[in-house]
Parts: structure tokens; sequence; C-alpha cells
């Protein structure tokens, strides 16, 4: 059943994929153009050897005839195109090859850039690995095709012209029978193309589903063997195993009959034909030996390109797959939020409004529902609920993650569109309830990128969160190197950690999601303190978990299915004695339940 | 070369393959001497002014048939050698799949699924080219070689090709070398691809920090870093590898300027004609492939026999689960009796379990309650056996678990696991994952008491619609749902939820413990859960706190007890207050 559906996308106008990647070597013209010039020359110093033994056979050593000083030079001259060839064809090899490796540096780069300005949703809709597949592998897979197929191709192209080239200067009216050998291979690659190409298509998806079939096999091996599957699992594996088997064994044959037998037997026709030639000639004229004997040579050399770029066919149908996927990407028209108007203003009071904002992800449901408060200069509004009820959404709307469609989020009085990039990033700093460390070390994460941060400035606000306390106990202190994901620290490590990092940038306005994860009560107390702290003289709205600790928020919203049902302050919501009483008792516990009241 | 003796079982188990193949790589390799030897006769005659259409056509003739029997054996022994390595290629993912399938749990803690899908990929891939153009380049270079050097030195001269002979070692020489190179240099760039790999993973994973703190530009300049560093590290792939023909290319032109020059010098001698001359350079370039391949070779093996030590090694590891002698066949039934002094993971020294000794009367329902970490899957996961105890015993109706063969005490439980793993494949697939064959009625019939049967019918393929990352998402409570009706489909006597109803709403669990009640009388069902309201009607119910029952009776007489589970109750009563009260308000 999944088996059909491991297709790949079937490439439509793999002209246009090609023209496309073929402009990528556009700004290299210069390079492009040296490197063929090399080539040339390289092919003609290799055409030139047999021709030398040509005139070495046929005036000196059938006459018998042997001045020592044209034989030195002659020695010397083929021993200089021996080294000539290799020396020029080692410099142009490189520079093909890294020509490639260059347009695919910029292929990589563009690639990235165009990443950065998708819009959330695109990364919120694409599994992790598949992007990062589309960034590494695919971009890898192309670059094979500009340094094996491309260069590969131009190379041999150029080597069986100046072989060609060699045997009219040689013999024209044998040379005329031999272009014949031309229409003939190109026959032959045009026919193995066809013939191998869509089983090659299927060896590739063949592989693809082997590879799936394992890789899920590993990760559910558990209920595999708790539900006694293995003999089944062990026979649907052996069939695709054998499938694919099958499928690589007709591409074996495939290849038994037209690549190598089929040139070597082509390549004996042509001796045959330049035998017969000069036999037949034999009868009639005199026949120089060493035109023969050069001929012979050519004839030796005109096939290996051939069987060179026939090798190459097939990675040249990966690297077109691997470029659509890539062109797709760089074709998404999802774009993030960005500033609209001429007007730029800048954030300095910091007073954050929503005016009857709703918001949906897919267009269909509103999680957001007529959301509308203020939170003046310097206040605290929080926003409670249970999961799902929109609070993060209010953030991702605020922080300019995804943009505001309908109602109107203004700061200090100016659309929050208005802003540049930088000035809400500036301005705006953001805890996130995941927070989410980088592989490096502690100053690494707290700087983020921005290298204008000193360490003095690290430090400072590393003691302002209090976070300066567990890293002091580290041995390598502000240089502890941190793993992936930081999973060399606690949970409330982590949390003091990325304070620090939104502290240093000294924001304007706070936006808080915090962490429902419990952590152990002494980091707890310290992560309380560091947050009232953080937000003293700062507008801060705040995701609260626990609302021991927006007791004094100037404005709590509980938000349930996307609406406001209840708002006001601590002592207010209270007296209501509505779901926001219930969440208190919930939180201080039962035996607290007379508190507050 | 050993790699070959220790591959020596499948060579002999398709000898008539390789035997005929190997005849064939022989055959080829001779008959790729005649045309040369025909060169030179006809240059002879022509020089000697002694060609007759006769012979003319003769030479032809031989030439003619040379190329078509040599087509014909190239096609066979390809077919052969290198079927015959694809078919390892085969039986080596077969064997490592089946012992995958045997291995226990223990094995899957100590091994990242991605080493073993390189096992199954990269390594199985070169132990086939070992098979494959291993094989042909051992035979190819050395009796093609022998047979070249044997025709020149003892048809034409042996002086001339001691001669000639001279600079080609050192082909064999370089390509070993630079094929070294090239695998160091490039195991360096593969090194650097990873990284940036690596980068661009956690760029990804962490999107909304980057953006939610303006770090673009530096990530874009740790990237552009990255990749450059790649291509540097390629560039230096690239350097030998650009040395590679040229290298070749000089020593050959050496050979041929040896050949030409002192051949010359032989033919004024009249020790040698012309004819014999240029059928000589012919023969010195049939040598360069197998000159060529012997440096191959090297590296070819050497990489084959890495890969298959590795195989071997995993192939080697026993399963530490496995049936006793003795093993009763029959389907255990009956009350399960817990006695476990201890139990820890292997290699670990954290205590999970202590001192559970507890019995669960036939068809009886248990609750397992407690915080994350505290002992209640690892209760599960005992029974099933995917680990041993070693102190203490499980039995099932008076039979320890350890004294029935596996296939028969899993047949006995019906299990819903905690991580509710789904097989991309359709959903009827994933539900009758125990039985196949089981109709499109049963299959409904448990997709209804799981109640996820109105989610099953409203997708636009039903129950054919495919799930995972080619198909439909399903949602959390979705997959839980499904992957307890996999566990009904089983009708087994004993049935283990584990924590399978977490991510549904209080009304979908009632409705579906309601279901179960129904279906499943006079059967032993065990559910390990956080929230209460799914144990509240079990029979017995245990509070698990660090690996020790703290707390047990049924839901009244814990409540009495006004201990933990008290707590956690009234806790969790509130929190659905909370739920519902927003809608109520």
């Amino acid at each position: 059943m999944s088996l059909e559906l491991m297709d790949e996308p079937i490439s439509q106008g793999q002209k246009g994929t090609f023209v496309r990647l073929v402009k990528y070597m556009g700004p290299h013209k210069g390079r492009v153009a040296l490197a063929l010039l090399l080539l040339g020359g390289a092919t003609a110093a290799d055409v030139l050897q047999p021709i030398l033994v040509k005139v070495f056979l046929d005036r000196y050593l059938i006459p018998r005839h042997f001045p020592e000083s044209h034989l030195i030079l002659l020695g010397a001259a083929y021993l200089l195109l021996v080294l000539l060839t290799a020396g020029l064809n080692v410099l142009q090899l490189l520079i093909f090859q890294t020509l490639a490796l260059d347009i695919i540096q910029t292929l990589r780069v563009e690639l990235f850039d165009k990443i950065q300005t998708l819009a959330l949703e695109f990364f919120d809709q694409t599994p992790v690995g598949v992007l990062v597949a589309r960034i590494t592998n695919d971009t890898q897979a192309i670059l094979d095709m500009f340094m094996t197929v491309m260069s590969t191709f131009v190379q041999n192209i150029v080597v069986v012209m100046g072989v060609m080239g060699g045997m009219f200067a040689l013999d024209p009216r044998l040379a005329v029978y031999c272009l014949l050998i031309i229409p003939v291979m190109g026959l032959v690659m045009w026919a193995y193309q066809k013939v191998s190409s869509p089983v090659f298509r299927i060896v590739r998806q063949r592989n693809a589903i082997i590879n799936a079939k394992l890789n899920e096999s590993l990760q559910g091996m558990a209920i595999i063997q708790a539900m006694r599957q293995e003999r089944r699992l062990r026979r649907e594996f052996g069939d695709v195993n054998e499938a694919y088997r099958q499928i690589r064994y007709r591409n074996t044959q495939i290849n038994g009959l037209m690549l190598r037998p089929l040139v070597d037997t082509i390549s004996l026709f042509a001796l045959i034909v330049v035998l017969a030639f000069y036999g037949t000639q034999s009868f009639f004229h005199h026949i120089n030996v060493g035109i023969l004997f050069a001929f012979v040579t050519y004839l030796s050399r005109l096939f290996e390109p051939f069987n060179n770029m026939m090798d190459r066919l097939n990675f040249f149908q990966q690297a077109m797959v691997s470029a659509e996927r890539v062109f797709q990407i760089l074709d998404n028209p999802s774009r993030r939020p960005e500033s609209a108007g001429d007007e730029r203003p800048s954030i300095a009071r910091g007073e954050v409004r929503f005016e009857d904002v709703s918001f949906s992800y897919d267009g269909e449901t509103d999680v957001l529902k007529h959301l509308s408060f203020v939170a003046k200069p310097g206040q605290t509004v929080a926003i409670v609920g249970h999961t799902g009820s929109g609070k993060s959404t209010t953030i991702n709307l605020l922080m300019r993650f995804y943009p505001v469609e309908r109602g109107r989020i203004t700061i200090d009085g100016h659309d929050l569109q208005s802003f540049s990039e930088d000035e809400i990033r500036a301005k705006m700093g953001l805890v996130l309830q995941d927070p989410f460390l980088f592989v490096g070390d502690i100053t690494s994460n707290v700087r983020l990128g921005n290298e204008e941060l000193d360490d003095q400035a690290v430090r400072e606000a590393a003691q302002f969160v209090q976070a300066d306390q567990f890293i002091d106990r580290l041995a390598e202190g502000y240089q502890a190197p941190i793993g992936e994901r930081g999973a060399t620290l606690s949970t409330g490590q982590r949390q003091l950690l990325s304070f620090a990092r939104t502290m240093v940038r000294q924001p304007t306005i706070l936006v808080l999601d915090e962490a429902t994860a419990s952590v152990d009560t002494e980091t707890e107390d310290q992560i309380q303190e560091s947050l009232r702290k953080m937000r003293h003289g700062r507008t801060t709205i705040a995701i609260a978990h626990r609302l021991s600790t927006i007791q004094d928020a100037d404005l709590i919203l509980v938000l349930h299915h996307g609406e406001v049902v209840e708002r006001g302050t601590h002592q207010e919501l209270l007296a209501k004695r509505g779901l926001y009483h219930k969440m208190y008792l919930l939180q201080g516990g039962l035996k607290e339940s007379a508190v507050g009241q | 070369m050993r790699v070959f003796a220790e591959l020596m079982w499948f060579f002999k188990a398709h000898r008539r393959d390789y035997a005929v193949g190997v005849l064939f790589i022989i055959m080829g390799s001779a008959l790729s001497l005649v045309p040369p030897a025909v060169v030179g006769v006809v240059i002879n005659h022509l020089t000697n002014h002694t060609m007759t259409w006769r012979f003319l056509l003769a030479a032809l003739g031989v030439i003619f048939g040379t190329a078509a029997v040599r087509y014909g054996t190239g096609y066979l022994w390809r077919v052969r050698v290198f079927g015959g390595s694809i078919r390892l290629a085969t039986e080596i993912r077969d064997k490592l799949y089946a012992h995958f399938t045997k291995l226990s749990p223990e094995f899957y803690h100590h091994h990242r699924i991605g080493d073993l899908m390189a096992h199954a990929t990269n390594d199985v891939q070169a132990i086939q080219e070992t098979a494959g153009s291993g094989v042909l380049t051992l035979v190819d270079s050395i009796t093609m070689g022998a047979m070249v050097v044997a025709t020149m030195a003892i048809t034409i001269s042996w002086k001339l090709t001691v001669i000639c002979l001279l600079p080609l070692p050192l082909m064999a020489f370089a390509v070993t070398r630079y094929g070294r190179m090239l695998h160091d240099r490039f195991m360096v760039a593969q090194a650097a691809f990873s990284d940036i790999n690596d980068r661009v993973q956690e760029y990804v994973s962490g999107i909304r920090v980057v953006r939610a703190f303006g770090q673009e530009q530096w990530e874009r300049r740790t990237f552009v870093d990255l990749s450059r560093d790649v291509v540097q590290k390629n560039v230096a792939v690239a350097k030998i590898d650009a040395l590679f023909d040229p290298t070749i290319s000089v020593i050959v032109g050496l050979s041929y300027f040896l050949a030409v020059a002192v051949g010359a010098v032989f033919v004024v001698q009249k020790t040698m004609n012309l004819g014999n001359l240029t059928a000589f350079t012919l023969y010195l370039g049939e040598l360069i492939w197998p000159m060529l391949a012997f440096g191959f070779l090297f590296n070819t093996v050497e990489r084959g026999s890495a890969s298959w030590d590795r195989v071997k090694t995993l192939l080697a590891i026993e399963p530490t689960v496995v049936n006793r002698p003795e093993a009763l066949l029959a389907t255990p039934s009956g009350g399960i009796r817990f006695d476990i002094d201890t139990f820890r993971y292997p290699e670990s020294d954290r205590l999970v379990l202590e001192n559970i000794h507890l019995y669960v009367p036939e068809g009886s329902t248990l609750g397992i309650v407690g915080r994350t970490g505290t002992g209640k899957t690892t209760l599960m996961r005992l029974l099933l056996r995917e680990f041993d105890l070693k102190n203490g015993d499980i039995s099932i109706g008076g039979t320890s678990i350890y004294d029935v063969e596996l296939e028969a005490l899993r047949s006995a439980i019906a299990y819903a696991p905690q991580d509710d793993f789904l097989f991309s494949m359709s959903i009827h697939g994933n539900i009758a994952f125990q039985n196949p064959d089981a109709s499109l009625s049963e299959v409904e019939r448990v997709a209804r008491l799981a109640d996820v049967h109105d989610d099953i019918v409203r997708f636009q393929d039903g129950y054919e619609t495919v799930v995972g990352e080619r198909g439909v998402t399903l949602s959390g409570g979705q997959k839980q749902r499904v992957s307890i009706a996999r566990a009904l489909l089983q009708d087994a006597e004993i049935l283990l939820l584990d924590d399978t109803l977490s991510a549904v709403d209080a009304r979908t669990e009632a409705t579906i413990l309601g279901a179960l009640k129904e279906t499943r009388q006079g059967r032993t069902t065990l559910i390990a859960t956080h929230r209460l309201s799914a144990v509240e009607h079990a029979d017995q119910i245990i509070v698990l706190e660090d690996g020790c029952i703290v707390e047990r009776g049924a839901h009244e007489e814990l409540l009495r007890q006004d201990g933990r589970y008290a707590e956690m109750w009234g806790r969790q009563q509130l929190e659905s207050l909370v739920e519902q009260g927003g809608a109520a308000l």
C-alpha cells in the first residue's frame, strides 16, 4: 500500500530544471572559459602524441634514417607533450571541480536565505528532517551532477572532438567513415537512457522503501515483538528486499547488454572498418604504416569517453529530482510578516494594545476570537487558561511570528506592522516556554549572535537573573560547553539562562511564556525572584501557569477556547468565584482553599 | 583478502554462478588478446606487401568472431558475478533484518537506529562491491595481466616487455596511494558535511528563538562559514581526484615512449618487425586496466572487510530474552502473580522496582497509578518479558512466565503501549497489525470499542487512509485510540493499557472504559495511568512511588486512607472542573 506512495514526484519540465541549473554557471563565465581553454590544450597535446609516433615511424624508422638531433628533439617533444597533457588536465579538472563546489555554495546560501524569509507555517508543516535533507543532501546530489555529469560530458566531448580532429589530420577519407561512430554512439546512449532510466528510477524507489521499512521496523520493534509479528515482517521485508534485488538484477542486465560490452563490440567493428579500408587500399596504393598505427591508437582512445559518459547518465537523473525539490523551496511563495508602510517608529514607552484581534491558523477554526486589551507602559498583563485556549497564539501574533489579519495590534499607538524587524527584536524580549539552547557555551547562548554584547554585559545579565550562581559553580564558568539542546543543564538552569539572554538585550517590553515543567524548589524560588526583577519597570505580557506568580498583575485575562471569559485583577477575579477562582484553588491545593477569600 | 575466505560460504552456495562467471571473465580476457595480434599480422603483411584478399577477409572474420563472442562473455560474467553480489547483499540484509527482530529491547537501548541503518545500507553496499567488482578485479587483473604479459614476452619480445613494464608498478602504487588519500580526505569532508547537517538541524528546530532574537544575520554567517568549510574540504578531495587520471596518463605515456623508442632499436637490429611493434603497443594498452584494477582492488577489499567485520559483530550479538529449554507451548491462563524483589535495568544501578508482591485474580482489573518514572511501564514490560527478572518471579495461572515460550506468553497478552507508535500503512493495516487477515467488520468492531470509528470514517479514504509522514497526521488522541483498537483486535485474555488514554478527553475515556468493561468480562485488564478517573472502577489499585507500592486497595478504600491517592484525586477533580467550567460560564 505505502509502496506506491513512495513514488518520486514525476518530473515535469526536466529541461526547465536543467536550464535553471546551468544558469548558475553564468557568473563564472571566465573560469568556465579558462577551464575549457586548458581542456582544449590538454586534448590537443594528447592528440598530437600518436602523430609524433607516426612521423617517427614513417619518416625515420621505416626509411632507416636516424639523424640524432632530430630523434632527440622528437623524443623530447613526445615526453613534453605527455607532461603537458597531464599538467593541463590537472589544472582543468581542478577548475571544473572547484567551480562546481562554488556553485553549490551559492545555491546553498541562496536556499538558506530563502528559508530565513519563509513564514513560520512553513516550518510547522515541514518535518525537520525533510528540510535539512533539502539544504544538505539534495544540494549534494546537484553537486554530483555538476562535478561528474557536466564536467565528464564536457571533457569527454572535447576528447572525442580532439581525437576526430587527429583522425582528419591523418587521413580525411578514413576519418569520414569514422565520423559514423558518433551518431552510432549517440544512438546507443539515447537507447540506454531510454531503457535504463525507468528501471533506475524503480531501483531508487525500492531502495527508499527498504530503508523506510527498516527504519520503521527498528522504531516499532517493541510492538512487533509484543504482537508476535516478527515472522510476518521478516516475510514482508524479504519481499521488498527480493523486489529490490530483482530490479537491481534487471539493471545489471541492461548495463551488461548496453554499456561496456556493447561499446567494446562497436570499437572492434570500427577496427574492422579501418583494417578493411587499409587492406583494400594496399592492393592499389602504397600504405604508410605509421598512419595505420596512429589510426589504430586513436580508435582505442575514442571509445573510453563514451563509456565514461554512459556511466554517469544515471547521476543526471537523480540530480534533476533533487534540483526540482530544491527549486520548489526556492519558489515557495510563503513570506514571514514584514514591515509595511514608510514610517519606522521606535518603541519608547511600551504601551501594548490589542484591538479586536481574531486569528486562525488553518482558515477554518478561530483559535483567537475578538481579543482586546491594553497594557500601559510598565504594566503586567497576565494571560491564563488551559492548553489550546489561545495563549500561545497571542504571543505569536505580538512577536509578529504570524501576520495579524483581523483586528489590530499597536505599540505606542503605532501599528505593529510599521516597526522594523530590528526594532521589534531589540525592544521586545521573549522568554520561551521551551528554553531552546544551541550547541556552544554559556556566553554564546546568552549572546545569541549579537557580537556587540561583551563579556561584561553577559555577566551582568546573568547576575541580574541570578544565573551567575550556578554558572560560577561550573568548572569552565561562562565558557562551559553546552551540548545538543542543552542536555548538560537542568531544566531550571536552562530557564535561568534563557532569562539572561532576554535581559542582556534590555527590552522595553517583556513577553513571557512561562514554563510548565516543574523544577526543583531551590531553582524555582530563584526563577520567581528573577521574574519579579525582570518585570520591574517593563511592560510585560505573560502567559502564566502558576497563578502565584501573577497575583500582582495589573490585568489578568482568562482565556477559554480563544475567548476572554474573565478579566480583572487577582482580587476582582477571586471575588467573581468563577473559573479563575477554581484554578487558583486547584493550584493552591485543597488545604489552602480558604486563602484569598 | 581474508574477506574473500570469509565470504566463501556464499561463493560455495552459488558456486555455479561464480564458476561460470570467473570462467567467462578469463575467456573475455583471453579474447582481448586476439585483435592486437591480428593487427600486428596485418601490418606485417602490409609492410611486406604480402597482403591477399583471402588473408584480409580471414583477419577481419577473426576480429568479428572475437567481437561477437566477447560481447556474449562480457554480458554473461556481469550478470553472474554482479548478479551474485546483489544476491549476497540481499541475503545479508535479510539476515540482519531477521536478527534485528530477534534482539531484545536491551539491544535497542545501546544502539542508535541511525547506526543500525548505516550497517544495513553502507556496510552491505561495501560488501556487495567486494563480492562484485572485488571478485572481477581480482580475477581480471591477475589472469588478464598474466596473459598479456606472457603474450608480449613470448610472442614478441621478453626484453621489450621487461623494459616497458618498469614504469607500470608505479601506477598500481599511485592508484593505491591516491585511493587511500582520497578516502581519508573524503572522510574529513564527510565530517564537515555532517557538521553543517547538525547545524541546519539545530537552526530549524530552534527557528522560534532565532526569529525572536533577530539572530538571522549571525546564523547566516555561521551557515556560510560552515558551508565554505565543506567546500574547502571537498576541494582537498578534488585536488587528489584531479591528480588521478593525469598521473596514470604520464606513466602510460612513459611506457609507450619506452616501447616505441626501444622497440625501434630492436626493429633496426632486426630482432623485431614493425607489425610486432604495433601489436606490442596495443597490448600495452590492454595492460592499463589490470594495473588500475589491482590498485582499486586493495581499496575495495579494505573497505569491504571492515564492513563485513562490523556486520559480523552485529550478527554475533545474542538476544538476552530467550526461550528456556523445556518451555511450555501452551498459552498461559489465569490470575497474575507478581513477586518482584528488586529490578534494575541492565547496566544501570538504579532500582526501578522493589518489593512488588501482588496478585491480580483472573477477570479483574488492576489500576497502576503514580508519577512518571515510578515503574508503571516497567511492570508491564516485565510481564511481556521485554526484560527478564533476576530477583523474583511472575506467574500466570500458577505457571511462571519463564517456563512458557515467548510466543505463547505474548499471545496471552494484548498491549497498548505508552508510546503510541503507528506504522506508515493504512489505518486498517495498523488496527489489524496482529492479524492481517482480520475482516473489515472485525476491524470496525474494535475501532468502535476504542471510540475511533467515527474519526476514521471522516477521513477521505476511511480505513484505507495511510498514516504517517506520507499520509494523514493523526492527533495524539486518535493515535492512542487506534493503538487501543489494535490491542483489542488480539482478543487476548490479558489486556495492558499503558497510559493510553492520556490524550483523550474525559468523556471519550469514559466511553472506552465502559465498552471495555462490557466486552471484556471475565478477562484481566491492567491499566497504568496518570489520570485517576481511568482506574476509578478498577477492582484493585496500586500507587507506585520510586518503584515501591505505597498504597493499595479499591478506589473508595484509598479515598478513605486520605493519602497520596486521595490528594491526587482531589486535585484532578478540580482540574476537570476547570476544563469544563469555562464552557459552563
